[in-house]
């Protein structure tokens, strides 16, 4: 008697046990499968593509204010960026591709290629997934997605607007957005899993949980002025260049409804445009559902030992991540957020007493290469000037004088909003534009805090590419969405965003004093 | 009366104050040719001027063919080479206006080339590489207001990079240190620097390479391109492997 084949139901069922379980939950460094036939000739083309565009940008006549390797460092950079949004082959690789091209096109040298990967946001990355393991392995994770299912998961809406919650309590607390992204992976790992959204299976739940994860890590933070550090830079830059202070008050005034409202806009918007949610789909695809995961909640039983050690240790690493600003008065030296990650790995993996063995950790390095590639082409875009010149070229380009204020704003909100897609650095972006748009507001005759602060409010809304940022490599590497899906959400995103601050340019923030009128000419 | 002495003490060391020759903008344009040399011509604007000698130091250590381009009359200009850093003595007359224009030129040779290297080491420098490297220090008294240095290369060649550009910037500023552009086919360097006041330094050094790409890329790139349509053509082409 044959044994009859599993149905693809059932084998799916134990696939979403096996995720549900957390053993092989690791972040997988596979190539993801194309999975149409548009995205098949994108890969088969990407390739050619981005040599095509590495070469006519290699072979231009030089620009007047441009060195050779500044467009050398532009022709990689684009090359990179190309393969990276097809993927004729794995982001991890072309971003070794860039960083060898980086050295033999004579861009960057050696030592300020291979520095990257001692870059603080890469021992962030490499520390906090050592945390996540444990919460993973103490099956704490697993706990918390299981209760945030049952609480909130009886729809997908529901459960998507219960992470939109969760990120909008973080984003206060936690400035770095990589340990936010961290934090919370592992919750939507499972929670897209009983969604039916895996690796191999992606579905437009998982689409829409993680990219509205991205956007509320990544946008929320743009509600209070601690909420980056490229933030307090645009807040001292404002002050030292334009004089004029900002306050915290007066930032949140500004930033926190913009945010907010375009986080929620994209809760809806997601899944009733971009990615449709079909009926079908809207409930747990566990077989037995809401029941299965009650049960497996049931099984899981009190909270153990372990859990508990897990989440003292958790709680210590996010205290110090919350309270920096102190660390100077109480111990003399500040624990910046790695170093915070840090001291947690040292007393998970601490012998006997710890929680994890070095081998358990899952540390995903393809991904660390891949973010060390993007900040390699990232910073040689800044050392070699190519991106300051950029944008003096786009604004020296505009003729700005003599426009009402709401044209000159308009075109300011838009190279700040959309200018992420082209770096990887908050801090670089913030460096190189605010100077520019403070002085161009000083040249056209307007306060320089009406262009700078609302330019200001569009540091941390990197979305629009899987390197525009941290926790975009992040929660890439899921593989759970593509580029393009990145892309068209991140756009959309970007897009709302520019039209409520365009809409608030005219009515909030002049009713506030901070714009003069929409309409005003500089004498 | 001790109160009158120390009144007019004061008013004394204030007018002797300001009765200094300060030196409002100092631009020096470097005209490089192909053997590595170059015609220096400097633009100084006096403010305030008052008779005496003053002495406006030079970027440059050797310097030949002096040429008084513009002065007054009664103006004298005397070079004084040095092996780091030259001068140029000023002789202002008694009757001298209260703002004064000089304009001189000379040539300096060794401007644009490659670093000598010690016995036994090897030059960090690639092949088709030279080095601009221009430091100034403001060894008088009295701040210059704007210093600027503007670079003209030869047309075969271009900037590679930046090697450096020092001060840094200060927080205030907006533009860069060293910006480059382009002039007549040209390109070029401008180093600017504001508020120099007696022992501030400026440098900048340019790393400048010739302006003919090889076309190894070009093939490469080709070669490259071709080979991945074909190996992986399954991608779009069902069965083809």
């Amino acid at each position: 008697m044959s044994e009859s084949p599993a149905s693809p139901s059932r084998a799916q069922n134990q696939k979403l046990m096996e995720l549900l379980g957390m053993d092989k939950m690791t972040l997988s460094s596979k190539t993801r499968a194309a999975q149409s036939t548009s995205e098949r000739w994108m890969r088969y083309l990407g390739f050619p593509g981005g040599i095509l565009l590495f070469l006519l940008i290699l072979y231009l006549p030089a620009g007047a204010g441009l060195s050779a390797s500044a467009q050398a460092g532009a022709a990689c950079f684009a090359l990179a960026l190309v393969w990276w949004v097809t993927e004729p082959f794995p982001t991890y690789v072309t971003s070794l591709v860039l960083m060898f091209l980086l050295l033999v096109t004579r861009t960057s040298d050696a030592k300020s290629i291979m520095y990257v990967l001692g870059m603080e946001v890469i021992w962030l990355n490499l520390l906090a997934f050592i945390l996540s393991s444990m919460l993973v392995k103490v099956r704490l994770a697993k706990r918390m997605a299981l209760w945030l299912i049952l609480r909130f998961g009886r729809k997908a809406s529901w459960a998507l607007l219960a992470f939109v919650i969760l990120q909008m309590v973080l984003a206060p607390l936690i400035p770095a957005t990589a340990a936010r992204a961290v934090m919370t992976l592992p919750l939507m790992i499972v929670v897209a899993a009983i969604y039916g959204a895996t690796e191999e299976t992606n579905n437009n739940f998982g689409r829409n949980l993680f990219l509205l994860n991205l956007v509320g890590i990544s946008v929320l933070s743009s509600m209070t002025m601690t909420g980056s550090s490229a933030n307090l830079i645009a807040v001292g830059l404002i002050e030292t260049m334009g004089s004029q202070r900002v306050y915290y008050m007066d930032w949140v005034r500004v930033g926190a409804p913009i945010a907010i409202m375009t986080t929620m806009m994209m809760w809806v918007l997601g899944q009733k445009l971009l990615f449709r949610i079909p009926k079908a789909e809207q409930t747990p695809q566990l077989e037995g559902g809401l029941d299965l995961v009650k049960q497996q909640y049931a099984e899981m039983g009190p909270m153990r030992g372990e859990e508990k050690k897990a989440i003292a240790i958790f709680s210590l690493v996010l205290f110090l991540w919350m309270t920096d600003a102190f660390h100077l008065d109480w111990f003399g030296v500040e624990i910046s957020a790695p170093f915070a990650a840090l001291l947690g790995a040292v007393i998970v993996l601490f012998p006997r007493y710890g929680i994890l063995q070095w081998s358990e950790a899952d540390i995903p390095w393809h991904l660390l290469i891949f973010s060390a590639g993007a900040y390699a082409g990232g910073l040689a875009l800044d050392d070699t000037g190519a991106a300051e010149w950029g944008v003096r070229m786009l604004f020296g380009g505009m003729d700005l004088k003599g426009v009402p204020f709401g044209i000159s704003y308009t075109v300011v909100i838009a190279v700040m909003m959309y200018s992420h897609l082209l770096t990887t650095s908050k801090t670089v972006r913030t460096l190189i534009l605010l100077p520019i748009i403070i002085t161009l507001a000083k040249a056209l005759g307007w306060e320089p805090i009406s262009f700078a602060l609302p330019a200001a409010l569009c540091i941390d809304w990197v979305v629009g590419l899987p390197i525009s940022g941290k926790p975009n490599v992040i929660l890439f590497s899921t593989n759970q969405y593509s580029v393009a899906d990145n892309f068209k959400y991140g756009v959309l995103t970007c897009t709302i965003g520019v039209v409520l601050l365009v809409i608030s340019g005219a009515t909030w923030f002049h009713w506030l004093g901070l714009t003069p009128s929409f309409w005003a000419v500089a004498p | 009366m001790r109160r009158l002495l120390v009144f007019l003490m004061l008013v004394l060391v204030c007018s002797s104050a300001s009765a200094v020759t300060t030196i409002r903008n100092y631009v020096t344009r470097v005209d490089v040719v192909t053997d590595g040399s170059a015609r220096v011509t400097v633009n100084v604007q006096l403010a305030g001027s008052q008779p005496g000698r003053i002495t406006l130091p030079i970027g440059f250590g050797a310097m030949d063919n002096f040429q008084i381009k513009d002065a007054p009359r009664g103006v004298v200009l005397k070079p004084i080479p040095a092996k780091e850093q030259s001068i140029v003595e000023i002789e202002l007359p008694d009757a001298i206006a209260d703002e004064v224009r000089l304009s001189f030129s000379f040539g300096a040779p060794d401007v644009l080339g490659r670093p000598k290297s010690a016995p036994g080491e090897r030059s960090k420098l690639p092949a088709d590489t030279s080095l601009l490297r221009h430091s100034f220090v403001n060894t008088q008294e009295t701040p210059i207001g704007t210093y600027q240095v503007d670079v003209r290369l030869p047309d075969d060649v271009r900037v590679h990079k930046i090697g450096e550009q020092l001060p840094k910037l200060r927080r205030a500023e907006v533009l860069p240190r060293v910006r480059l552009d382009r002039v007549d086919g040209h390109q070029g360097a401008v180093l600017q620097l504001t508020n120099l006041k007696q022992g501030d330094r400026t440098s900048m050094s340019l790393d400048v390479t010739t302006n003919n790409l090889s076309l190894t890329w070009l093939l490469v790139g080709l070669v490259l391109s071709a080979g991945y349509l074909f190996a992986f053509r399954d991608l779009v082409i069902p069965g083809k492997r």
